[in-house]
């Protein structure tokens, strides 16, 4: 991590000529703070409203006061897309973060040719979702997908992937890891920035090569990695696009993931209500496992340079 | 950097095999896809086909891909003009609204600034989808529903990942540049258009290449906001391939997908320093 | 930072100019004016109806041919077909945006949920000219068509579910020459098809109801047990008719090993049609599909000795000479807020010509939905399936049922979908089905308790 940027940070606040005014600095914020009340704020707010209605989108809507809230509470399926999405995201942040950690590490082994290799492993995140859902689907076909294939090189028996409940969720997962690229590239620079006289020092001390991940490493990356399982836990917590184009939440709902429970009330069903009503809950606990690892990360983030 | 000397270990080419082997598992679905773009219907789910791409079959591909580009029901061309349009549109807006932000925040005081800034960084943590559904109701409300306008115009509000980036890297530049412009009559727009925005290219070309990247992958807005077949984007053209009844043709899906990927890829191939160290910054933050 | 990296400035500005010409080329592609193919093809003059349907492939080139006919059968209009995925949703998302298409395809599902939302027209509110009305449908099919008594939809093929048998295996295995037609002849049926192989994995299955499992709550029906009773406007998933069909299915699992037989269903998937197909590649015996998979043997493998029948029937039910069934249709809608409803309803009333939908059926291979009468031999003839006739019997038959008339029949099938997975695990069927029961109620009780709302707020009705 460079320390120029907050270097320069400090001298702009104490050194810096005194501005024309605030005025001017908020013409420049102007767009932003457009952006943010039209397109942020008054959504969320208009959501509010609509979540304590009956709205069909075609007939202004009918206030019913918490009866959507009511309603929520005793549909089995609300409660079955919390449980998909809890175990969805559990397992792809835990598992992406450990394979994104890993093939950081073999990342900065300094091979020849490690760039292209980069590249490589970065290139799925780019990939349109559709695209990849759609690729990821063949290959999970039960006939000739090349999943199956592999299964039956090995002599294991074929699996019906997207299929079969108890396959659905951990083909998304697997699908789903294809996807680090991101934190990988993260990963990377952070372990570049790991000062070499720690390294040093633990190596003198006869610290092992697999200590020194664990106990120099890691540490020092620490906030990076609170940075990405922060960003994962949220984008996991709103996975819609492959669920959507590759199982519609099936077989027997293994796949009903929050955000495609939310879709369809407000799109399919014609319950603009409901469907705000869940979106709202869904932020709330976003912003609520949000503030909750930030206060966990306190005991275990390293934090350089606080002292 | 990257000069560090290692000494070598055991294990190490075990190691280098390993990444070697991750790293070509991540090119499986790539090739799945581009394989099934050159295969008949029926070879596609023949499960003894060979799994890589054979000049025998240069002409089925060339088949397909006429096929997806031509075919009478849907429009290929027309949908990849359409995300050509919107995605460099949102670029354009994108980059430029940010960059004033992010010159706001680097370069001005005002009060509640530290509070704005931290109000920007918290909007990355609310989830885009969850706003998706009161979102179209606003753009009904606007009329904007069967229009680009809900792809782009947003981003003409700036976001907050390219306002973070863009303000760091304007924190670098020297207020020298600025104080020296203005000594000779500068004013504030001119200091911001002819010192900072040069200085800044590189910044801006990161904040130009995601956001169009972005914009080109985005699924759910055009299948939100995009009804009418001749304003699909490309995402939404390929999952339109997506049959719900009778076959799925996957050798034309597979067709279509790599046209979607392609000019990511180009993009990619051609800027593939600038994403990924741009990329990489989103960790860095305080 | 985004660090400037070494590396030879000549290779970066070169690149930057590359990236540069393609995105101004790029732009100028994206922006120079040219009408979309669908505008551009369609003759000056003509108004332009945007026809969303959910075929691709076959059904769709065919479809396409009806359109060019009305196309060319008169000046004003010009129909586009448009396929969209996801169709159901997708609709409904135009039309809440007011930007709907001008004639839509739906499964008939979704007229119920169409009809109350008022995101579709009815259609007797348009003078009739020569649209056949009531008389001019199967009676299973118009049910289908409307909603408490008012048509809201155009029928666009429908179909049913046979038994495929594979004669060969039947010789084989010393089975009569016609296909079962208890439960309990298919039941024996099934256990002298199946072949195992070591540890009792399946290399053969007589008959699974897993395979291809098109509709998980289409079991009842041959128990004659129903899913909705019209009169009360309840849900009866706990008909006593369902509880045995799911203790009928149940027994699958105990008699072929759960693991065995899911391990079997679950390597094939369920509308491919390709060679691997388990009746086509003979891996299953018998199987319950719909007509079109007769178009899927003949392609594939079409030395294949098979014969349809309707699916069999639990013993000692009433009038057993009349086939079970449930009957589904594809209809076309006309969506609330479209353009020009008269040109929509002109096209609508071409496709429900009694001659568009049997060259739709033929195209398709399916039963034709339109009932005036007696089946028409020339269409029997025409008919690329010999079986079609069996299908037609379903359809026809005052036995067979349709689909709940509620817009929460979508919800309650895939209730039903876990209720038949609850069966196959072996749990307790009858608790199963009370369960979703209780569950269906409810959310037809808030269906209908959100409509008084709506019509005492002066909506729609």
């Amino acid at each position: 991590m460079s320390g120029r940027p907050d270097h320069h940070a400090r001298t702009a606040r104490s050194a810096g000529p005194p501005v024309a005014g605030s005025a001017a600095a908020f013409l420049w914020l102007a767009p932003w703070l457009t952006g943010f009340a039209v397109f942020l704020l008054a959504p969320a707010a208009m959501s509010a409203y609509y979540a304590m209605t009956d709205y069909s989108l075609l007939e202004p809507p009918v206030w019913i006061g918490a009866a959507n809230f009511a309603e929520l509470w005793h549909d089995p399926l609300f409660w079955k897309a919390c449980r998909n999405t809890v175990y969805y995201a559990t397992v792809s942040v835990t598992l992406g973060a450990v394979l994104s950690l890993c093939v950081a590490v073999l990342l900065e082994m300094h091979v020849r040719g490690r760039g292209i290799a980069r590249a490589i492993i970065f290139l799925p995140t780019l990939v349109p979702l559709v695209a990849a859902a759609l690729a990821w689907s063949l290959m999970y076909n039960p006939e000739a997908g090349l999943m199956n294939r592999a299964l039956a090189t090995i002599g294991l028996p074929k699996i019906n992937w997207l299929g079969e409940a108890r396959w659905a969720m951990p083909a998304l997962i697997i699908m789903g890891l294809w996807n680090i690229g991101t934190a990988v590239v993260i990963y990377s620079a952070a372990l570049r920035d790991v000062p070499r006289a720690l390294y040093e020092a633990a190596e003198i001390d006869g610290v092992s090569r697999l200590g020194r991940l664990w106990h120099v490493s890691i540490p020092c990356i620490s906030p990076a990695i609170l940075f990405n399982v922060m960003i994962s836990i949220i984008w996991s917590l709103q996975v819609f696009g492959a669920p959507q184009i590759m199982t519609e939440g099936g077989p027997d709902h293994a796949t009903y993931v929050y955000q495609l429970s939310v879709y369809e009330h407000a799109f399919r069903y014609g319950r603009m209500g409901y469907a705000s009503a869940m979106a709202w809950l869904q932020l709330l606990a976003t912003l609520g496992i949000a503030a909750l690892t930030l206060a966990l990360s306190r005991r275990f983030v390293h934090h350089r340079g606080a002292a | 950097m990257n000069t560090r000397a290692r000494t070598p270990l055991p294990g190490r080419a075990a190691l280098t095999a390993l990444l070697w082997i991750t790293a070509a598992a991540y090119l499986v679905p790539l090739l799945v896809m581009l394989t099934g773009s050159v295969r008949s219907a029926d070879a596609v789910l023949d499960p003894d086909a060979p799994i890589l791409p054979r000049i025998g079959d240069a002409a089925q591909a060339i088949d397909n891909y006429r096929a997806v580009w031509t075919d009478g029901t849907t429009d290929f061309p027309t949908y990849l003009r359409n995300s050509l349009l919107v995605a460099l549109l949102s670029t354009i807006g994108m980059t430029l609204s940010s960059a004033c932000a992010a010159y706001a925040f680097a370069r001005m005081r005002f009060p509640g600034r530290g509070p704005l800034f931290v109000l920007v960084l918290a909007t990355l943590m609310i989830p885009s989808t969850v706003i998706i559904a009161p979102q179209f109701v606003l753009f009904k409300h606007l009329g904007w529903i069967g229009t680009f306008r809900p792809l782009w115009v947003p981003a003409f509000c700036g976001g907050a990942f390219s306002i973070f980036l863009l303000r760091q890297f304007f924190l670098t530049i020297p207020r020298e540049l600025d104080e020296a412009a203005a000594i000779d009559g500068c004013s504030r727009a001119g200091v911001f258009w002819r010192i900072i925005l040069p200085v800044a290219r590189p910044a801006l070309v990161v904040v130009a290449l995601l956001q169009f990247i972005g914009s080109w992958n985005d699924f759910v807005g055009p299948l939100v906001f995009i009804n009418q077949p001749h304003m699909y984007t490309v995402s939404l053209g390929v999952y339109m391939y997506q049959s719900q009844h009778g076959q799925t043709p996957w050798n034309l899906s597979m067709a279509a997908s790599v046209i979607a990927v392609l000019p990511v890829l180009l993009v990619f191939l051609l800027a593939q320093k600038a994403i990924i160290e741009g990329v990489a910054t989103q960790g860095l933050k305080e | 930072m985004p660090q400037v990296s070494a590396g030879s400035t000549a290779n970066r500005v070169s690149r930057r100019v590359a990236l540069g010409a393609l995105g101004a080329g790029a732009l100028a592609w994206a922006a120079w004016p040219r009408p979309s193919r669908d505008r551009a093809r369609a003759p000056r003059g003509r108004k332009v109806l945007h026809y969303w349907e959910k075929w691709t492939g076959v059904e769709a080139v065919s479809l396409q041919h009806v359109i060019d006919e009305f196309n060319h059968s008169q000046q004003r209009l010009w129909v586009v077909l448009v396929p969209v995925s996801d169709i159901s949703s997708k609709a409904m998302v135009a039309i809440g945006g007011g930007d709907p298409p001008d004639v839509c395809g739906l499964f008939s599902y979704s007229v119920p949920l169409y009809a109350e939302a008022g995101a579709a027209m009815p259609l007797d509110e348009f003078p009739r000219h020569d649209w056949c009305g009531q008389d001019g449908y199967l009676p299973n099919v118009w049910k289908l068509l409307t909603h408490e008594g008012r048509p809201w939809a155009g029928v666009n093929t429908c179909y049913t579910l046979g038994l495929y048998v594979n004669r060969a295996h039947a010789r084989e295995a010393g089975l009569p020459e016609s296909p079962p037609r208890t439960i309990a002849q298919l039941d024996a049926a099934a256990d002298a098809l199946t072949r195992t192989v070591a540890r009792g994995r399946i290399e053969r299955a007589g008959f699974l109801p897993t395979l291809p499992l098109w509709w998980p709550y289409s079991w009842g029906v041959l128990f004659d047990g129903r899913l909705y009773d019209r009169q009360t406007g309840r849900a009866t998933a706990d008909d006593p008719g369902n509880i045995r069909a799911l203790e009928w299915i149940s027994t699958f699992p105990r008699r072929f090993g759960r693991e065995a037989a899911g391990a079997f269903a679950h390597t094939f998937s369920r509308s491919t049609h390709s060679p691997q197909d388990p009746f086509i590649s003979g891996r299953a015996s018998m199987i319950v599909q719909g007509p079109w998979l007769a178009n899927f043997i003949a392609r594939h493998n079409p030395g294949l000795d098979y014969a349809v029948a309707p699916v069999p029937i639990a013993d000692g039910l009433p009038d057993p000479d009349a086939p079970r069934g449930l009957v589904e249709a594809d209809v076309l809608i006309i969506p609330r807020g479209c353009k020009d409803p008269e040109a929509s309803w002109e096209f609508l009333r071409f496709m429900q010509r009694v001659s568009t939908q049997e060259q739709l059926a033929i195209a398709h291979c399916k039963s034709s939905p339109m009932g005036g009468g007696e089946t028409s031999p020339k269409f029997l003839a025409n008919h690329p399936s010999r079986f079609v006739g069996v299908f037609d019997s379903v359809a026809r038959s005052p036995m067979a049922d349709s689909l709940p008339p509620t817009r929460i029949w979508p919800q309650y099938a895939d209730m039903l979908g876990g209720a038949f997975e609850a069966a196959w695990r072996g749990d307790d069927a009858a608790a199963a089905l009370r369960d979703v029961q209780t569950r269906a109620q409810r959310l037809i009780d808030e269906s209908v308790k959100m409509r008084a709302r709506r019509a005492a707020r002066g909506g729609i009705p």
